[in-house]
């Protein structure tokens, strides 16, 4: 039981002590929770978002007396300024200014629009308040609405996103220019209600979503790299010769190994849970049967699959690139960080062999933050199955020792 | 120069022979493609998602219908009631409902679809906007007429990816092929063999560089290729900045990687720092996720990297991103630049025996 101990104590040690090992298991996952939290998270739930939009007045109606034109000005520069303190407002508002041609400065911002400076261009035509008004006098219903010009491109989503939320802001003045005009009554207004399935008041909180999943990727990411790394390295430097030579068997150094990798995934998972908890205000619990079952299911399948390219791999070098192979198709065709419904057959048959995909949908599942995309009893069985071939291969092929 | 020639030949006979090396210059950029153009290729369209609709009172059924419609190409299935369509959203036959009883427009979402709701609620809001309006018949005081100023007609976000992913290869494969191999030579001694030679240190680091070079440069090609013809991605390549900026970026990478191989003694450090320098520098460079959902102090980060520049130019090279013209020989010579410099002055301290 010492000797057990003691290589467990050294697999711990050995991976702490190289900065390379501790790279990859430790702060990689904390700065893909880190950084994947403030992206996602915001955007979910509206933020930090700031987008540098540019408006451009070139209306000189003189009917206007009403200031329609102004209405929409005065809409944009209110969500230009700080709404919450020491919150990003929500745009960064570019107008021409006092002694700059609007033709002038609209080409020059269309430009940055189109080198990315900018998210969107939002130009108030020259008419545009005659033509309110004329649609808001004329109640006929083939009136045409007065047109705001908004340059935006396509392939970018952060342009797509600001012209969304664009169209909401003019679609709130709008409903005020009506209101105002007698042809909108808000008492009359039919509510929009949301319902939650699964949770009382609103939806899954991102970080709650995320957690889950970046602790496996530390796990994954420690069986991928860290087993084969550690047993290969080790018996290609002849270190694993050394310990042959000893009382030590190899069935009590893979007890005193697999301890020590457990311990590792313990450590990742506290780090991670805590930073999750007190650094982003994950609400989750693990401390339940499910999710503890499947924490442990988890750490011994990554485990057993590094073992399995340990056992197929010639040399560490090999070892490494084989885990290099492997590791996006298996993280990124799982649901750890996309949703991989509606892919095409093919790919969906990775996903479905992958025993990421049960694991990561497993925890999400068992914490309440994910609806079950597999069966429950595949959720257990298809990482089982994992563990018992690669069980099989490594007892099969696994050398111990380097050939002579 | 002979030596130079000569080191040439034996450079482009060793990565033909290193099947590992050639696989992963040649066809990893090719699995990021598939990998996230399937993924991606749907990306935040929540227009073509699938709604389920239970209209219990038929009062402005039609009027329903059109505020729909108006929302996008979507999917519409009917349910008799307000329980089947929510089993329905449960099970993801539907993407989200809407339950009309005559008194409001309830919108049920699964509260676990984290990644695909903001979306959903997005299309939800100008469901119920424009379905206001027609009830009271009234029209639109102002409308929004988008105008798409893309160089490009886009397919998607996944077409502003794919320059990335080719910068993103670039930048890996040039930060490791220097100090992975350097490194190599040193571990194996074969440097020590070289180094008694009357050959230029900067001769071995021009061999290389110019080998990689090239394989990495059919690389980009492939990628680029397996985009247009697996995605239908459109791009106007212009193929003279295109193939300058990979040059420049290749080498200007390179020169950086030397910095590494002056760092670090063996193969596996070397791999493990390009690597995790490049993650890095992947994930804040607006390659993924756009730079304007990062925090602001993110968004600073993001443009002192190298990877967002390289990305930037390799956009406007392929004709999907506007650049001013002087910006993008500003961004290729300067990489051209840190090669020239770096190249030379490291050559002398990296093309040297292993310490013992």
């Amino acid at each position: 039981m010492k000797a057990v101990l003691f290589i467990s104590l050294t697999h711990v040690a050995t991976a702490i002590r190289e900065r390379v090992t501790l790279f990859w298991f430790l702060i990689f996952p904390v700065f893909m929770l880190v950084i994947l939290s403030m992206i996602f998270g915001q955007i979910a739930e509206e933020r930090e978002i700031s987008f540098d939009i540019t408006l451009v007045n070139l209306d000189r109606s003189e009917m206007d007396s009403s200031g329609f034109a102004a209405r929409v000005t005065d809409a944009f520069e209110g969500l230009a300024g700080p709404t919450i303190a020491a919150q990003a407002p929500l745009f960064t508002l570019h107008q021409p200014g006092g002694a700059q041609a609007p033709a002038d400065f609209l080409e020059a911002e269309l430009n940055l629009l189109r080198r990315g400076r900018r998210a969107a261009v939002v130009v108030i035509p020259d008419g545009f308040g005659n033509a309110v008004l004329h649609g808001v006098v004329h109640t006929e219903n083939d009136a045409q609405p007065a047109m705001i010009n908004v340059y935006m491109s396509r392939t970018s989503i952060a342009s797509e996103t600001a012209t969304e939320i664009i169209g909401q802001v003019l679609a709130e003045v709008d409903r005020a220019i009506l209101i105002g005009a007698e042809r909108f009554d808000p008492k009359d207004e039919i509510e929009s209600r949301a319902h939650w399935l699964r949770q009382e008041e609103a939806e899954t909180r991102y970080i709650d979503f995320l957690l889950p999943g970046i602790i496996l990727m530390a796990f994954f990411t420690n069986g991928l790299f860290g087993v084969p790394g550690a047993i290969l390295f080790n018996r290609d430097r002849r270190i694993l010769r050394r310990y042959w030579v000893t009382p030590l068997s190899v069935p009590r150094y893979l007890a005193g190994f697999s301890l020590g990798h457990l311990a590792l995934c313990c450590l990742q998972f506290w780090i991670l849970f805590l930073l999750g908890r007190y650094g982003f205000g994950a609400t989750i619990s693990f401390a339940q049967p499910d999710a503890l079952l499947t924490l442990v299911l988890a750490a011994a399948t990554f485990m057993a699959f590094g073992f399995l390219i340990a056992a197929v791999a010639r040399t560490a070098n090999a070892g490494m690139a084989t885990a290099n192979i492997l590791n996006m198709p298996m993280m990124f065709l799982s649901g750890m960080f996309f949703p991989v419904s509606g892919l095409p057959p093919l790919i969906m048959a990775i996903v479905y062999a992958n025993p990421v995909s049960y694991l990561v949908n497993g925890l999400r599942v068992s914490l309440g933050v994910e609806s079950s995309f597999f069966q429950p009893a595949l959720m257990v069985l298809v990482p089982l199955a994992w563990i018992g071939l690669s069980v099989a291969v490594a007892a099969r092929k696994l050398r111990w020792d380097v050939e002579r | 120069m002979t030596a130079f020639r000569r080191l040439l030949v034996a450079e482009m006979k060793i990565l033909m022979r290193d099947r590992m090396a050639l696989f992963f210059t040649l066809a990893f950029p090719l699995v990021f493609v598939l990998i996230f153009g399937f993924l991606m290729g749907g990306f935040g369209d929540a227009s073509r998602s699938r709604i389920g609709v239970h209209i219990a009172h038929d009062l402005d059924r039609r009027v329903l219908d059109l505020s729909i419609a108006t929302a996008g190409s979507m999917e519409i299935e009917a349910y008799d009631s307000i329980e089947s369509m929510e089993e329905a959203v449960a099970g993801r036959d539907v993407d989200f409902g809407l339950s009309w009883d005559g008194t409001a427009l309830l919108f049920v979402y699964d509260a676990n679809r984290v990644q695909e709701n903001f979306a959903f609620q997005q299309v939800a809001a100008g469901i119920g906007a424009d379905f206001n309006l027609r009830r009271q018949n009234a029209v639109p005081a102002i409308s929004m007429e988008p105008i798409d100023v893309g160089e490009v007609a886009s397919t998607g976000w996944f077409n502003l990816v794919l320059p990335g992913i080719l910068a993103f290869s670039i930048l890996s494969s040039g930060l490791f092929a220097v100090s992975g191999h350097v490194t190599s030579m040193k571990s194996r001694k074969t440097l020590d063999r070289l180094v008694v030679t009357p050959m230029r240190p900067v001769s071995l680091l021009a061999a290389i560089a110019c080998v990689r070079l090239a394989v990495g440069y059919v690389s980009v090609l492939l990628t680029l290729l397996t985009g247009v013809l697996v995605f239908g991605l459109r791009y106007e390549v212009s193929w003279f900045r295109f193939t300058f900026f990979v040059i420049c970026g290749t080498l200007g990478t390179m020169g950086i990687g030397t910095i590494i191989a002056l760092l670090v003694r063996r193969p596996a450090s070397a791999s493990h720092i390009a690597n995790a320098l490049a993650m890095l520098m992947m994930f804040l460079a607006g390659i993924y996720f756009p730079i304007e959902f990062m925090p602001g102090f993110l968004r600073a980060v993001s443009k002192g990297l190298p990877l967002t520049h390289m990305a930037n130019a390799m956009r406007y090279a392929s004709g999907v991103m506007d650049m001013a013209e002087a910006e993008f020989w500003a961004i290729s010579l300067s990489f051209l630049g840190i090669a020239i410099i770096l190249f030379p002055v490291l050559a002398r301290y990296v093309v040297r025996p292993l310490r013992r």
